[in-house]
């Protein structure tokens, strides 16, 4: 008996290796488990075993119906799952294709050169301040320490609407604005158009500026300087050096040229950089005091400074546009590109 | 400002490489924007001497030169006629560069070979009046004193080394020579040496021979004079001639390059009269009056008027001050004596003339940069003593020297630490002083203040700002420390409300496919006519430029929808068939014309779509993502905007205001700018919406029972629009609606012509319990009846 029962299992599990789909499988339940299943026979066949061996031939038989019924299920499981993956597969589909989104659109590159630029600033703790674009004579200049004879109308050609009325050839007013509006601490930046009767590769007669402006009490260029280089490592990278460079604003004293360490050779000497390993970014300086005093701050216990840059430039730095009218252009073969 | 390294070196020694110098000149503040060695222009080019020549064997033309160049012979093929053997001439070696801008390579003419070229004055770009045999049809004959071998530069002395220096307006006094050896000498810590202003006189005296009445003296602070008799009228010596050529002027003859070259060495603008000329030999500085005339120097007639001074005689003007001379005094062949001018113009004075009568000189230039007072002296002094140099003439003693203001220089006290304040470094105060004195600004220490008496020529020094900069441009800005404002208060920093509005609602518009777009404020005027604007709408009334770049830049637009067509258009043109643009940009609106103040500048955002994916639609669905962006109700009616399509277009209101309108441009305007296509443009009122922005957002409940949806389709009339069956059916649908929708059109079979059948979901919530079939039956049964009474619409 005990070896009948050994017997039976070893088929069993035989046929159920063998066993290749759902059928075979069910075949081999019903033919040692089923109602006259193999192994219930045996289990009918109890009756003539002796009372004494009853307890061990019955531990047996259920052994190896628990044994059977396992592998069974087993391999049910297996053949089931072989069979939903087999039919995935067939589904399969071509994973290359395009899909069906809404493709995104995209920024002008001017604009994500001054959202970065706005970020920033901001996170310095710098107010973002707008204003108009057609000015007063006032505003854009003798505010600015830019009388009607100083020198420096010379430098920059201006659109004008009236003998009053001009468009901004700076976003500069905007900082005299605030001043005469509102008392120290003040630290701003004014993004903005601006235009000047220039139109060539490197100059448009409306182009972006960012300019910014800090008054406090003990307002230095050592500040001026930390700020900037803050600024240049955070929108180039933190190898990015910064160099002053004196030059002249009317709206400043001391004031400087800043230049940058080229981001693209990183100060060793390239195209971009024409060898010098610097790029020139923005002019700076520390408020004239007579601008403080002009616009109603006193100059006796506040200074600052201010600083300002074109955005067009930054951007044809930073992406490599050659030209400044390509910006201007508008087609969307370019303008794609920044998507 | 173009600077002679041979020039400067009169005044100061330069013993370091051009590179070094300009270095320090740049960290000193004058910026060099080029550096120009006048030998690269001219380069292998030098002495030959023609030992032989022979007939070509095959051409009749040409001949073949055998030429010493001293290290050896060359052998050259020419087709000119006028060389002889023995002669000496321009000779360009294989490989040369030449001023006209040939290259010379070695090569074969008519089989025999040809090692360079023999130059005409034309291929070295001279001219009979820059050297000799210069202006020769045919090859420069050399006189023999000319080594062979010799380089053709140094024959024509065109060794030296410009420096384009970069001079801001801060600093006149450095658009000079002698200016910029002051900075040079400073720099390179070397010793100024002054020009020779020694010079011998006679008898005669310049003031009894003239004299001078300076009538507007905030004009004319200050005018020098001197007489110089017995002119003799010639050509400048070479160095005169060559420095001037160096700097890029002309020479002409010696009263007029002396004068040229005061301008260029001392600054000084100068001028010569022709005493004769000079009706009683008065000089008198006035303003002209109105009527008077004068013809200049360039033969024009120009009418003045009291707001142009002018230097006249007794009777007549001679001169435009600081300008340009008349005719009717100028220096000719003739000319006997002279008088020289050497006085300081207001500068604004002198631009405003300028641009008046506009006429543009060197002179009137220098003025409005702005002129020291101590270059009268200086430049008159210099004038005179190269009078004596060249033998020019007989200089009267005396000078008239009229001068209305005081000629001490200010006297500038600063504490020292406030120095140090302005810069955040502490700059030792020996170091201060040494650096200002080696400016010439006469420095000293008195208990804790600087005490500083800057020269006549820095007339920006006035305080403790204009010092710092002085002291930190010669101690090095390098030294300058980075800190992060560690005295200043904290302040909080970010953007406005409406200012963030704009950056999302571009995310936004990016996320919709669209790509933004940046176009001039300014446009053409047309642009009322191209968009068939009528002649009185208030869109034409425009802020106009007085000095556009162009007629098509000339006006700020009051609508941006013109310029999105014309970015729509060329994009069509060159095959992007399919794009989304916007953009946000200000539109600038008069309050009134002609303007007396600054114009209403408004925010807007502009759409343009095209492409066979787009429609009526597509746009509006962009819009009304920007709308329920702003968290505002808006309600569409139809425009009257004269380039939309009048069936497919609407205006956009929120409350009574119209914030957008929107549509298809109408086809004939679309044509006014070459498009065939369908286009869609949109233009919103940013600032209109940003004051009606409203973000709150209250928490409701959601309900605890399911919400039901149904269906239904009615046909109605054409006319019957998706608004009027959306508001009908909300009117009667009962508070639980919580949405309703139109899901689909449908013309065509089964539905009468002039008809359509609309589909409307809705959907039903309850708060309190869950509704049953027959509640939403009676709900929609009484929709559908109502649809009907008020709509004659028919269930489908």
């Amino acid at each position: 008996m005990e070896n009948r029962i050994k017997e039976l299992t070893s088929n069993a599990e035989l046929l159920i290796a063998n066993a290749s789909d759902l059928n075979a499988i069910n075949e081999v339940r019903v033919r040692f488990l089923g109602k006259s299943g193999e192994l219930t026979a045996v289990l009918k066949g109890m009756r003539d075993v002796p009372v004494e061996q009853k307890p061990m031939i019955g531990k047996i038989v259920n052994e190896a119906r628990d044994i059977i019924t396992a592998m069974v299920e087993d391999k049910l499981a297996a053949l089931t799952a072989s069979s939903i993956n087999s039919k995935l597969q067939s589904e399969s589909i071509d994973i290359t294709l395009s899909s069906k989104k809404c493709k995104k659109g995209g920024l002008h590159p001017c604009s994500i050169v001054v959202n970065e630029i706005l970020n920033i600033f901001t996170n310095l703790g710098f107010q973002v301040k707008q204003g108009p674009e057609v000015e007063t004579d006032f505003f854009n200049f003798q505010a600015l320490n830019i009388p009607l004879d100083h020198p420096a109308r010379e430098m920059q050609d201006t659109f004008y609407i009236t003998d009053d009325l001009l468009l901004r050839t700076h976003t500069s007013p905007v900082q005299a604005r605030t001043m005469m509006d509102s008392q120290p601490p003040i630290r701003i930046v004014n993004p903005g158009k601006v235009y000047r009767p220039d139109d060539d590769a490197t100059h448009s007669p409306m182009f972006q500026q960012i300019e910014g402006l800090v008054v406090d009490k003990g307002i230095t260029l050592c500040d001026l300087k930390g700020i900037l280089e803050t600024f240049a490592k955070t929108l180039f990278n933190e190898k990015t050096k910064t160099r002053l460079r004196p030059s002249f604003f009317p709206f400043t004293e001391p004031s400087v040229e800043v230049d940058v360490t080229c981001a693209v050779c990183g100060g060793k000497g390239c195209r971009i950089c024409k060898g010098t390993g610097w790029i020139e970014i923005l002019g700076a300086g520390i408020i004239n005091p007579k601008v403080l005093d002009n616009c109603g701050i006193d100059s006796t216990i506040y200074s600052g400074f201010a600083f300002g840059f074109g955005i067009e430039r930054i951007t044809m730095i930073k992406y490599g546009v050659p030209d400044m009218r390509i910006l201007f252009d508008n087609d969307n073969r370019f303008l794609k590109q920044f998507n | 400002m173009l600077v002679s390294i041979e020039w400067l070196k009169d005044y100061v020694d330069i013993d370091c490489t051009i590179e070094v110098l300009s270095d320090k000149l740049v960290s000193a503040g004058f910026e060099v924007e080029d550096v120009i060695r006048q030998a690269d222009n001219c380069k292998r080019v030098v002495v030959g001497k023609i030992e032989k020549l022979e007939a070509h064997p095959d051409a009749d033309k040409l001949q073949i030169c055998s030429i010493n160049i001293g290290s050896e012979m060359v052998q050259i093929v020419t087709g000119a006629t006028n060389i002889s053997v023995g002669d000496h001439v321009p000779t360009a070696l294989d490989g040369s560069d030449l001023p006209s801008g040939m290259h010379i390579k070695k090569g074969k003419l008519r089989g025999v070979a040809s090692n360079g070229m023999l130059c005409s004055g034309e291929e070295l770009k001279l001219t009979e009046s820059d050297f000799k045999n210069g202006g020769v049809d045919g090859i420069m004959i050399l006189d023999s004193c000319y080594a062979p071998g010799t380089d053709m530069n140094e024959v024509l002395s065109t060794n030296d080394t410009i420096l384009d220096v970069g001079v801001t307006a801060n600093r006149p006094d450095c658009n000079s020579v002698f200016g910029i050896a002051r900075e040079v000498a400073t720099v390179l810590n070397k010793q100024l040496r002054m020009p020779s202003f020694e010079y011998k006189t006679i008898a005669d005296k310049t003031s009894s021979n003239i004299k001078v009445d300076v009538k507007n003296t905030e004009f004319c602070p200050r005018y020098m004079a001197s007489m110089v008799k017995n002119v003799v009228i010639k050509d400048s010596p070479e160095y005169i001639k060559r420095r001037l050529k160096a700097v890029g002027l002309r020479p002409i003859n010696n009263i007029v390059d002396i004068t040229n070259y005061v301008l260029m060495e001392i600054g000084q603008p100068m001028h010569a009269f022709d005493y004769k000329l000079l009706t009683s030999g008065e000089i008198i500085v006035r303003n002209a009056s109105k009527g008077e005339s004068i013809t200049l120097l360039n033969d024009k007639k120009y009418l003045l008027d009291e707001s142009i001074c002018v230097i006249a005689d007794g009777k007549n003007p001679s001169a435009i001050a600081g300008v340009m001379g008349g005719v009717g005094s100028s220096i000719s062949r003739e000319t006997n004596d002279i008088v020289f001018e050497s006085a300081r113009f207001a500068r604004d004075s002198i631009r405003r003339a300028s641009r008046k009568i506009n006429v543009r000189t060197d002179s009137s230039t220098r003025f409005e940069r702005g002129i020291d007072f101590g270059s009268q002296e200086l430049g008159l002094k210099r004038a005179l003593q190269l009078i004596c140099e060249t033998n020019s003439g007989d200089i009267c003693e005396g000078i008239i020297d009229k001068v209305s203001v005081s000629l001490e220089p200010s006297i500038v006290v600063v504490p020292y630490a406030k120095i140090n304040e302005i810069l955040g470094i502490i700059v030792p105060t020996e170091d201060m002083v040494r650096i200002l004195n080696s400016l010439q600004i006469l420095t000293t220490i008195e208990g804790e203040n600087l005490v500083c008496k800057a020269p006549l020529y820095r007339e920006d020094i006035e305080n403790a700002n204009d010092l710092a900069e002085e002291i930190i441009r010669l101690y090095g800005y390098d030294k300058i420390i980075c800190t992060l404002i560690d005295n200043g208060k904290q302040t909080i920093g970010g953007k406005t409300v409406g200012q963030t509005n704009i950056d999302n609602v571009k995310s936004l518009l990016v996320g919709e496919g669209m790509n933004e777009t940046y176009s001039y404020s300014f446009t053409t005027p047309k642009m009322f006519d191209m968009l068939g604007i009528d002649k009185n709408d208030k869109l034409r009334e425009v802020v106009t430029l007085l000095n556009p770049l162009g007629e098509d830049m000339s006006v700020m637009r009051t609508t941006l929808s013109h310029s999105m067509i014309e970015i729509l258009a060329k994009n069509l043109n060159r095959g992007n068939k399919a794009v989304r643009f916007f953009e946000f940009a200000s539109i600038y609106q008069p309050k009134s014309l002609p303007l007396t103040e600054q114009p209403l500048e408004v925010q807007k955002l502009v759409l343009g779509v095209l492409g066979e994916n787009e429609d009526f639609y597509s746009i509006k669905g962009i819009i009304e993502n920007i709308i329920d962006y702003y968290g505002v109700d808006a309600t569409y009616t139809r425009p009257d905007t004269s380039y939309l399509h009048p069936g497919i277009s609407a205006n956009v209101l929120v409350g009574q205001d119209i914030v957008a309108t929107f549509g298809e441009v109408r086809p004939d305007i679309a044509k006014n700018y070459d498009i065939k296509s369908k286009v869609f443009i949109a233009e919103i009122n940013i600032d209109l919406l940003n004051e009606k922005y409203d973000n709150s957002y209250n928490f409701k409940a959601i309900s605890k029972f399911p919400t039901v949806d149904r269906d239904l389709a009615v046909v109605v009339e054409e006319k019957v629009s998706a608004e009027d069956i959306i508001s009908v059916a909300t009117k009667y649908a009962g508070k639980q609606l919580s949405n309703i929708a139109i899901f689909d059109i449908y013309r065509g079979k089964g539905i009468e012509k002039g008809f359509k059948s609309v589909a409307i979901s809705l959907e039903f919530t309850s708060y309190d319990k869950t509704m049953t079939d027959d509640e939403i039956s009676t709900k929609i049964n009484k929709i559908i009846k109502m649809l009907d009474k008020e709509l004659q619409a028919k269930l489908r």
